[in-house]
């Protein structure tokens, strides 16, 4: 114990030293001490990979080898006349365009309804949170149980109903919007909560005023709401584009992409080619290409949500 | 807008309307991981109230979990990783948010730039070229691949920052007359201040690694080292239809984090609303 503290006190004295020689070089080596374990972290395993993803793009693996040669943009070309790539590129349009307006207007309208004062709202506001405590492969899991073709649930109630029950995630043209639906069961609660804590900064004063003047509901949202909200709006568009054009778990545990290629994302496409065909050259070319596809889309929401002057 | 309604009732069906669909799922999950795996089947359809409400009650599934699928293991590495990290991630990130709120220094603005930009990365998106990085290093199938990439955490730095910026210089400046050492300050005087932030920010570090999935599913392979997320997906591959095991292990992974953050849901919502509505 003494040698350990002993030990904890050379190690402070030599990380941040503050003998008398040298007090002022000391000084100023100071505040990278503090940064430098968080920053070596960062860099390493946050900044290079995005790196290394375009470096390790331009690299293939020999026929049989380990060895990796230079191919230029031969991983992006290959990709372009590959109709795999395009069915995954479109796949991620389809669902990001439907997912991404879905989870913010639901979002946001849960966050209305939490925020009336009802008796009941902790009960609820409660109860809303419980998804954001769901990872979404849990959440996966049991779905695909509650929408099994034959013996699931959601069919059994369908039934129960006079409703004719329905294939779901086996279908290609019912899995993507299965998936969809299972993510925002998820997903809606959590991004709700941002949407709700700026709600509760709106001033009470404003719709008050509002009122007096006799505007009306779309009045008041339309002129008050909308812009005291925008900070956590373009928050949660910019977030949930994110997530959503990254989104892996699902397609993998659920779909494998399928039925018909219908679920196979860029991010399994990817996956696919790193860990099935043993291609990282390639995996890491379509990862750089959502990459870009995220960024170039979150510049455009930025620039339109951002307040005019 | 703390608005008040002029027709609550509706307001509640809508509210239990939504709350059925959030509780549905989750309480039939509940009840079926306590049944024979026959009795599911046998009460499914016609819907009726056998279908919600089980008759035998048995922790068969439970037991087979744990004997036969391993899932003491997994728990105990995902409790392991989960805690290391958050251990690790709260020391490290503090430190450097008390550097960057207290010292006044040459690149301080880029360093805060790459802790802003790492906050937006989810894992997902370095997940396949961190492979590369994280083979070479020798840590592929280890403990090490699961915990050391998830210390250096923008966000925690992002909140720490915040919470450290408001301390009164004053009182930092006193103790260093008194001839504290920076790293004392940091450690006697400001983290025991920063209760707050640091209960949101292990809220956050855990949430992370309890749902991890893609980077663990890439970084281990064998059994020894499987997290709870990974195990759950290989757990449907190899009994896809044993529905009373996938239940009752999404139960445990739904209700071990409900148990832990929504006592402290405050400190959970304040710390992450935060980033959205301040700069």
């Amino acid at each position: 114990m003494v040698k350990f503290l002993n030990k904890g006190k050379y190690l402070k004295k030599m990380l941040l030293g503050l003998g008398d020689e040298m007090k002022s070089i000391k000084n100023i080596s100071t505040p990278y001490l503090f940064l430098l374990p968080a920053l070596i972290g960062l860099l390493l395993f946050k900044i290079y990979p995005i790196f290394s993803a375009f470096l390790q793009s331009l690299f293939t693996r020999q026929f049989l080898t380990v060895e990796q040669v230079f191919v230029g943009f031969a991983n992006y070309s290959s990709l372009f006349t590959d109709p795999v790539f395009w069915n995954s590129l479109k796949v991620t349009a389809y669902f990001n365009l439907i997912i991404n307006p879905l989870q913010v207007i639901l979002a946001f309208g849960l966050a209305v309804l939490l925020n009336y004062q009802i008796r009941a709202i902790p009960i609820f506001r409660g109860i809303n949170f419980i998804p954001v405590c769901i990872s979404i492969p849990t959440a996966a899991i049991l779905w695909d149980i509650m929408l099994s073709p034959e013996q699931g649930v959601v069919n059994s109630i369908l039934i129960s109903l006079n409703l004719s029950p329905q294939p779901f995630l086996a279908s290609d043209s019912q899995a993507l919007l299965s998936l969809i639906a299972i993510a925002s069961w998820r997903g809606i609660g959590y991004w709700a909560l941002f949407f709700l804590a700026g709600l509760q900064e709106v001033p009470k004063s404003l719709y008050e005023a509002a009122s007096i003047d006799g505007a009306n509901l779309w009045q008041r949202f339309k002129n008050i709401t909308f812009p005291m909200m925008k900070r956590p709006l373009t928050f949660v568009v910019v977030s949930v584009t994110v997530a959503n054009m990254l989104l892996f778990s699902p397609m993998y545990i659920l779909t494998s992409g399928g039925p018909k290629q219908s679920t196979n994302v860029l991010m399994l496409e990817s996956y696919n080619n790193a860990f099935l065909y043993s291609n990282m050259g390639r995996a890491n070319a379509i990862v750089v290409i959502i990459l870009l596809i995220t960024l170039v889309v979150i510049a455009i929401q930025f620039k339109l949500l951002r307040p005019k002057h | 807008m703390n608005k008040r309604s002029r027709n609550p009732w509706l307001i509640y069906f809508i509210h239990v309307l939504i709350a059925a669909i959030v509780i549905l799922p989750l309480a039939f999950g509940f009840v079926s991981s306590f049944r024979h795996l026959d009795d599911i089947f046998r009460y499914m359809s016609p819907v009726t109230w056998k279908t919600f409400i089980p008759t035998n009650l048995t922790l068969e599934a439970y037991v087979n979990l744990f004997s036969i699928r391993g899932f003491g293991r997994v728990l105990f590495n995902t409790f392991f990783v989960t805690t290391l990290t958050v251990i690790f991630g709260l020391f490290v990130c503090s430190l450097a948010a008390f550097g960057l709120s207290v010292f006044n220094f040459k690149g301080r603005n880029i360093i805060f730039v790459i802790v802003l930009l790492t906050f937006m990365i989810p894992e997902e998106s370095i997940a396949i070229p961190l492979y590369r990085l994280v083979d070479s290093l020798g840590w592929i199938n280890t403990y090490y691949a699961l915990i050391v990439p998830g210390i250096a955490n923008g966000l925690v730095i992002f909140l720490y920052r915040q919470f450290f910026m408001d301390i009164p210089k004053p009182l930092l400046e006193a103790a260093r007359m008194d001839g504290a050492s920076w790293f004392k300050i940091y450690w006697s005087i400001v983290m025991p201040l920063s209760k707050p932030v640091t209960v949101t920010a292990s809220l956050l570090i855990f949430i992370q690694q309890w749902e991890s999935f893609m980077w663990p599913l890439i970084a281990t392979r064998t059994q020894e080292y499987r997290v709870i997320q990974v195990a759950l997906s290989h757990l449907r591959t190899e009994t896809g239809t044993y529905w009373n095991e996938l239940f009752a292990a999404a139960l445990i992974s739904v209700i071990i984090p409900v148990l832990i953050l929504l006592p402290l849901q405050r400190y959970f919502v304040q710390g992450i609303t935060n980033t959205s509505t301040k700069d």
